[in-house]
Formats: structure tokens, sequence, C-alpha cells
């Protein structure tokens, strides 16, 4: 629960980076929160991380379509705050770490092909939460076949 | 010979002359002034498809805000974007009139208000028929918007980085090593904005400023978990938006904006490893 709060102010934290307007601020928390529930409460069950960022995020991709009509802004800016505490940047940085230590710091081959497990895991979980998080953000409106929120009658 | 040249050139001026004179001037007067109109539009279709690059927008909200904001004026555009330019062909369907720009796109800087001010503005060219004069003054009106200040940013940043350290298990006082690394990584990043380094060597530079810090909190063993304040001390640099919109851009066909986006994030990963691993290194542990 603790952690879910966190990844609303997280999100929060990085909305205010990317200068979101002001009345967007309480919806990117809430959002968060609610991404960063579903997320660790579907990985506490241990479901796979790369399913369970992708149910999160197409949860927060459904409901942005109603809160884009009441709101008034592009959904773009309030999808991609709450996702980023599903930080795909931190496997890539992982990725780089372990090629780096392949590189220059272990001779013993045992290491190594721990070192080259590290990388591909971790390099194709970054890609693969990558894939899961666009296809959540951008389902909802694929399958609707819309190219604008405002269209939707529904 | 000369003399017959001469004689020559004198009567096909006469010839011309005569053409000219016949030439309704009120009809040349109109061409010029839709060509002025027409490069006019494209300068400001050009500046907010910059604009909006800047900002953040993935290519297909550029296109689709063009589109939108030409039709308001009753052109038809067709654009090419790419990640330091962009070309656009403004014409008009019933004319031969076209006019093809190209324009440089400055560094970015992302700001997601400045992607909803101009698609809300979009929107409302479409409904109310904007003229030319009326949308270029909405741009002025959407570029001089301020920011949130400096500090707020800070603190809320500095927040989100405490959150990443919670959510890798970390707890209060790794929470407030983290906060510490990234708000001093942070200030250094902002700061050396003004002296206009490679955007790279500022992030590297960030990222090493911020790890050592966060190594500190691991040589004076505060806390239970001092080496997840060190792993998301530097996590407040990773491109986020980069790479979800290089993916965006995949799935919508703009292969090269996608991939191009992608390697710049990719950049940005490898100057952040970079950092951390010289801190690493500096301290001498694994």
């Amino acid at each position: 629960m603790e952690v879910a709060a966190w990844s609303g102010i997280a999100a929060l934290g990085f909305g205010i980076l990317f200068n979101i307007p002001k009345g967007v601020i309480p919806t990117v928390f809430i959002l968060g929160f609610t991404a960063g529930l579903i997320k660790f409460g579907l990985m506490h069950f241990n479901i796979h991380i790369v399913l369970a960022t992708f149910i999160a995020v197409f949860f927060v991709g459904i409901i942005c379509m109603p809160i884009a009509h009441k709101i008034h802004h592009p959904p773009v800016v309030f999808c991609i705050p709450p996702t980023i505490p599903m930080i795909p940047g931190y496997f890539a940085y992982e990725t780089v770490l372990s090629v780096m230590n392949f590189i220059f710091k272990e001779a013993n081959p045992s290491e190594r092909s721990v070192l080259i497990d590290a990388i591909f895991t971790n390099g194709f979980t970054m890609f693969f939460i990558l894939i899961s998080i666009t296809a959540g953000i951008s389902l909802p409106m694929l399958l609707l076949r819309k190219d604008s929120v405002k269209k939707l009658e529904d | 010979m000369l003399l017959v040249k001469f004689i020559s050139q004198k009567q096909t001026q006469k010839k011309l002359q005569k053409h000219y004179i016949y030439l309704p001037f009120t009809d040349l007067k109109k061409e010029m002034d839709a060509s002025k109109e027409l490069i006019r539009t494209a300068d400001l279709l050009l500046e907010i498809s910059s604009l909006l690059m800047v900002s953040g927008a993935n290519t297909n909200r550029v296109n689709l805000s063009i589109n939108r904001f030409a039709s308001a004026l009753n052109y038809s555009t067709s654009c090419f974007i790419s990640h330091k330019s962009i070309i656009i062909t403004v014409y008009k369907d019933n004319t031969h009139l076209s006019c093809t720009q190209v324009k440089n796109i400055p560094p970015y800087a992302i700001n997601f208000e400045i992607i909803s001010a101009v698609s809300k503005a979009s929107w409302t060219a479409i409904e109310e028929r904007w003229t030319l004069e009326q949308i270029a003054k909405e741009i002025e009106n959407i570029k001089k918007q301020n920011r949130y200040p400096k500090l707020v940013v800070l603190l809320a940043v500095s927040m989100a980085g405490a959150g990443f350290c919670n959510i890798f298990n970390g707890d209060y006082i790794n929470m407030g090593v983290a906060f510490v690394s990234t708000f001093i990584g942070l200030l250094i990043f902002q700061l050396t904005h003004k002296e206009k380094y490679n955007v790279y060597l500022r992030i590297f530079a960030a990222s090493l400023v911020a790890s050592i810090l966060a190594s500190l909190g691991i040589v004076f063993n505060l806390g239970t978990n001092p080496e997840t304040a060190l792993a998301t001390s530097i996590l407040f640099l990773v491109p986020g938006v980069a790479l979800i919109n290089s993916f965006t851009d995949l799935l919508d066909n703009n292969i090269i904006n996608g991939m191009v986006r992608f390697t710049t994030g990719l950049m940005t990963v490898l100057a952040i490893a970079l950092g951390l691993f010289i801190a690493m290194a500096l301290f001498q542990f694994n």
C-alpha cells in the first residue's frame, strides 16, 4: 500500500518535471497511485513483471479516455507520468552496467557467464516492459480505431 | 556585328513591353499576395510543429495538430519530420500554388503544458475558423507561459527519487540519501544548462555527482539497504519519455523517428551508466 503511495508521488514528481498543467496534478497522482497498486498487487501474487506492468498500464489507458473528456486535456499529458514509476529505464541502466562490468572488470569465465545472463535478462526485460507500456497506453485507442479522444461519442 | 545584335535586342524588348502592358495588373498583385500568405502560413505551421517536437510530442500528434491548423486555414499540408529539422509543403487544392520550407529544431525541453495548450488551440481554431493572425497570436501567448519555479521542480523530483527508493525496498534513511543525491544531481543538471555544455556531458556530470553522494551513504553505512539508494539516486535522469515516444512512433510506422528517439534514449542511458560506473570504481566496490 505504501509502495503505491510512493509511486503516486514519483509520478507526480515527474509530472512536475515535465511541466504538466496545474489542473492535471491531482489526476496524475491518483493514476500513479492506482497503477502502482495494481502492478505491485499483481506482482505480490507472483505474476511476471511484464504482464503486471501491461495490465496496470492498460487499465490506465482505459480510464484515461473518459478522464480526457472531463478534464479537456489530451491523454498524453496524464498517461505518461504515471507510467514512469514502472521504470523501464532501471533495467536499461542495469543492462549497460552489466555490459561495462563484463568488458572492463571480469576475467573469470564463470563470473562472465553470470554477467552475460544479467545482460540478456535485464536488456530483454527492459525491452518488453517498454513494449508493454506502449501497447497498454495505445491499445484502447487502437481498438476503437479513432484518431483523437475528442471524437469519441461514448 | 554588334550593331545588328543591338537592334534585334531593341526589337525583342519592344515586343516584351507590348505584352507586359497588356497583362492585367490586379491578377499579378493577387497572386503575389496569395503566395506571401502561403509563405507566412508555412512559416507559422513550421513554428507550431517545431514547438510541439521540442516539447516532447510524438510524431503522430504533431501531424494531427498541423493538419487541424491547416484545414482551419483552408490549406493542405504534407510534412517530413525528423529529429533535427522539419520540411513542410503547404498547398491549396485548386490552385497551382505551393510553398516548401525547412526549419531546424532547437534543443529539446519537455513541457507537457505546451502540448496540451497547442492541442486545445488546434480544436478551437477549427471550431471558430481562426485566421492566420489569431493563430499566430495564440501561439505567442502559449510560448510566453512559465514553467514551475525551479525550487518546486527540484523538491518534486527529489521526492520522486525517494519514492523510487521505497519501491526498491529502502527504508526512510535510504530515502533521505536518495532525496539529497537527486536534489544535488538535478541542481547540477539545471545549472549547466545555461553554460550550454553538450547534453550528454551534463547527464554524465549529474549522474557522477549523484552517485558519489549516494556512495557516501554506503561508506557510512546509513540505513538498512544503502545499495538501493545508490541504484535509485540516478533514476531521475532516465529518459522515460524518449523511450516511450520511440515505441509509440514505431507503432505508428514512423520508423525513422522511432529509431532516432530510441537511440537518443540509449545514449542518455549510456551516459548515466558511465557516471555510475566511474563513481563505483572510485569507491571500489561492486
